[in-house]
């Protein structure tokens, strides 16, 4: 037992644990995603299992990403830096990042955007909703997942939408906001919806705040995840 | 429109320096670059290892991890090589980290990196943003090198050019308009960086155009408003560690000592790495008798700044009067002989380094050795006071006076007002030392004869100047720099003289130096003089031959 002056802020070595855990994820990612694009056949089962440890290390990944993020939002340090961003880049980077796991799922992701769109926003943010989003998408997906970005009249709209089964009720109602926090009954910590839901209220201009919104049918036929950002 | 990859950039001809003490990730990195046709990349682990390489080449881009693990991190690197010029002008630096970090809100244009990267590296975020940048880069390099020659209005007129083609609305003209406004600020063009600020703001609240704001109400003496603007970014996230700096420095003006404490405080728990902000912590907890909290602070801050260019003899001198305000006379004595192991290469340093022991001799009871070590330096205190840092001085003369050395006591005082003569409350201090010793009279004599002095000297110089004597005037103010070459008053108007001389009678390369040392001295001492900007923008107009409009 530590004595009293030794007693440390758990927190802090929740903090450094927390970017170490997230640098090795970072480094597995990148290994497993060198070892899937090596030449040789797709449909083997070594594949397929390099593909799934793919997935569930990038989705740890997300999920350290938000919770740091989270907490930083909380504690009132996150260094929140809109800029006018070029969307095109960001869809890029997003695509990049998704690209390896859609291949080996043989999903065909597709990416639209205006070449020439910009906007005010947190990119590291929205970047890790919209790979989330992605990520889950995948997941989900059948043969097709589909992210779009557009103008609005003020603002944007960020679509992730697939071919997939569709969100089932109780995401629905939590992704709407009718209800919030951890659901026991079916694993989902509602993390990354939270997180979405924080990142969009925090892009603000003037009276207007964004938000975010679930709904099945969309383009695709599947489940449809909004953003929207003034 | 369907979004597909950029094919990658040609890297064949780039050279590359990757900074980062991770192995698996160096590698990483290079391989990256590789698959681009990188053929010079170069490692470097860590940051003496960086700076050592920086110093022997200048490469086109630098990749450098934010937290490189102990000692100095990624963006005292990028610092160290902006101050010491390693960097080319086109050069691109990114810096690399593991998440969104505070560092990347604050500084200026000097302390910015080009981009951030947050980990995971891959292919596409890397040439992207290589791409985006390096071309940014080559469009800056004019703007970069005006910079470096301090041609700060030429830099504008170029920003401005840059903003005028870039036409529509890229991430481009907001960096330009951003650049523009701190040009406008180094120029003294407060009302055109307000413009953009406030365009700036009229589009989403962007802590960095409130903080410029927030600086014009500053240098106009307008601290409530200032703070009012402060507060807004501060209020409710402690991420903006700048403005919290600039807070803190608007509560101390308006007199709110423990405001300002509070709010140091507060930035940093978020940054602790930081000796400056350290340095002015432990400044307002010693003048507020928080000798505990001022002891910690400069002893951060001395610890931080070793072996970097941040270093000053103030934070161990300050550190010294605290120890001795607490009564260890051992660690007094032992901070000051570590300022003359630390700073041994600046005699000044050295100096205070032993005159500061004069006043801790005296508590521990060692009165002969004071008196004599007050004798040894009496000649060389005298002949270096008008250099020396005004709050070492004031600590020394009043031991000094206890030990009846008047005359030097005198000279110190004598100088820091020679130095100082347009502030009242440096005057107030010197008399109340005198005061105190039992020596008002002899106070007086000093202190009102320095300041009669130094006013007199400014009085006479502008009659000469109105009467056209410009001559005599120059050399009336040179003489007068020689004795106060911290006044700022005396170092703007010797600069004014010179100018006006050149600009009747042609640009002479020495009077143009001579000129630039005057101002470039002036806003050091008082960062937030516009009189500065303005001088010297008439200095760079001199012979140039691009008008300016505003």
């Amino acid at each position: 037992m530590p004595a009293d002056n030794e007693k440390l802020d758990i927190s802090t070595f929740l903090l450094s644990s927390v970017h170490d855990m997230k640098n090795s994820l970072g480094m597995i990612a990148s290994y497993l995603e060198d070892a899937l694009a090596e030449p040789g056949p797709t449909d083997t089962p070594a594949h397929q299992k390099t593909a799934q440890a793919l997935y569930e290390a990038q989705r740890v990944n997300d999920h350290l990403i938000q919770l740091l993020a989270l907490y930083k939002i909380d504690q009132t340090f996150y260094p929140f830096d809109p800029q006018d961003q070029p969307l095109a880049d960001l869809v890029r980077e997003a695509f990049a990042r998704t690209q390896p796991l859609a291949d080996s799922k043989k999903i065909s992701l597709d990416f639209k955007c205006p070449e020439e769109l910009y906007a005010w926003i947190d990119y590291e943010l929205v970047f890790g909703v919209i790979v989330q989003a992605l990520h889950n998408a995948l997941h989900y997906a059948n043969s097709k997942a589909l992210l779009s970005i557009a103008a609005r009249e003020s603002g944007i709209v960020i679509c992730v939408e697939d071919d997939g089964p569709g969100y089932p009720d109780f995401l629905l109602e939590q992704g709407n906001g009718v209800r919030r926090g951890i659901s026991f009954g079916t694993g989902s910590t509602g993390l990354g919806l939270y997180f979405a839901g924080v990142v969009a209220r925090l892009h603000k201009a003037g009276q207007n705040s964004g938000r975010i919104y679930l709904e099945n049918g969309g383009s695709l036929g599947g489940g449809r995840f909004v953003m929207e950002l003034p | 429109m369907n979004i597909r990859n950029l094919p990658p950039p040609d890297l064949t001809r780039t050279s590359f320096l990757i900074i980062e003490d991770f192995e698996s990730m160096r590698a990483i990195l290079r391989d990256i670059l590789s698959r681009a046709g990188a053929k010079q990349v170069a490692l470097a682990f860590n940051a003496a290892n960086a700076i050592n390489m920086l110093e022997r080449q200048r490469y086109d881009v630098i990749l450098c991890d934010l937290h490189l693990g102990h000692g100095k991190n990624g963006q005292d690197i990028l610092e160290e090589a902006r101050h010491r010029a390693l960097l080319a002008p086109h050069a691109v630096w990114l810096m690399v980290s593991s998440e969104k970090a505070s560092e990347m809100v604050t500084g200026t244009v000097e302390s910015r990196p080009d981009d951030y990267l947050i980990k995971p590296i891959t292919e596409t975020l890397l040439f992207a943003r290589l791409g985006r940048q390096m071309a940014k880069k080559q469009l800056l390099a004019p703007i970069e090198i005006a910079m470096r020659e301090r041609e700060y209005l030429k830099a504008l007129r170029l920003a401005e050019a840059q903003i005028d083609n870039s036409r529509g609305q890229t991430p481009l003209t907001w960096e330009l308009k951003r650049l523009k406004a701190e040009l406008a600020m180094q120029s003294g063009e407060h009302d055109m960086a307000k413009t953009i600020y406030e365009e700036a703001l009229s589009y989403r609240e962007l802590p960095w155009a409130r903080l410029g704001l927030a600086k014009i109400h500053y240098n106009e003496n307008r601290f409530n408003d200032a703070r009012r603007e402060l507060k807004e970014i501060t209020d409710g996230n402690r991420a903006y560690l700048e403005a919290h700096d600039w807070l803190a420095r608007t509560l101390d003006k308006l007199g709110d000592q423990e405001g300002a404490q509070e709010v140091l405080q507060r930035a940093l728990t978020t940054s602790p790495r930081a000796p400056l902000r350290q340095l002015q912590l432990g400044d307002i907890a010693q003048r507020r008798g928080e000798f505990d909290t001022a002891a910690f602070a400069l002893k951060n801050s001395i610890e931080l700044a070793r072996n970097t260019p941040l270093k000053t003899s103030q934070a161990y001198v300050a550190l010294s009067q605290v120890q001795l305000a607490q009564n260890d006379t051992d660690a007094a004595l032992k901070t000051l002989s570590t300022l003359s192991i630390d700073m041994h290469d600046n005699a000044g340093a050295r100096l205070l380094a032993e005159a500061m022991q004069i006043p801790v001799r005296i508590k521990t009871g060692e009165r002969e050795l004071a008196e004599k070590l007050a004798r040894q330096l009496g000649p060389a205190l005298k002949k270096e006071a008008q250099h020396l840092q005004p709050e070492a001085l004031f600590n020394l003369a009043g031991p000094l006076l206890e030990l009846g050395e008047t005359e030097t006591a005198g000279a110190l005082m004598s100088s820091v007002i020679g130095n100082n003569h347009e502030h009242p409350e440096y005057l107030q201090r010197a008399q109340a030392i005198f005061t105190e010793a039992g020596l008002e009279d002899e106070g007086r004599e000093v202190v009102q004869g320095a300041a009669r002095a130094a006013t007199d000297i400014m009085n006479r110089g502008v009659k000469l100047s109105r009467e056209g004597k410009l001559e005599e005037a120059i050399k009336l103010t040179r003489e007068a720099r020689a004795k106060m070459p911290n006044n700022t008053r005396l170092l703007l108007n010797h600069a004014y003289l010179l100018i006006a001389w050149m600009e009747r009678h042609g640009r002479e390369a020495k009077l143009n130096e001579e000129a630039r040392n005057c101002i470039e001295m002036a806003r050091k001492l008082k960062p937030e003089e516009k009189r500065t900007g303005e001088l010297l923008n008439r200095l760079e107009l001199l012979g140039n031959d691009f008008s300016f409009s505003a």
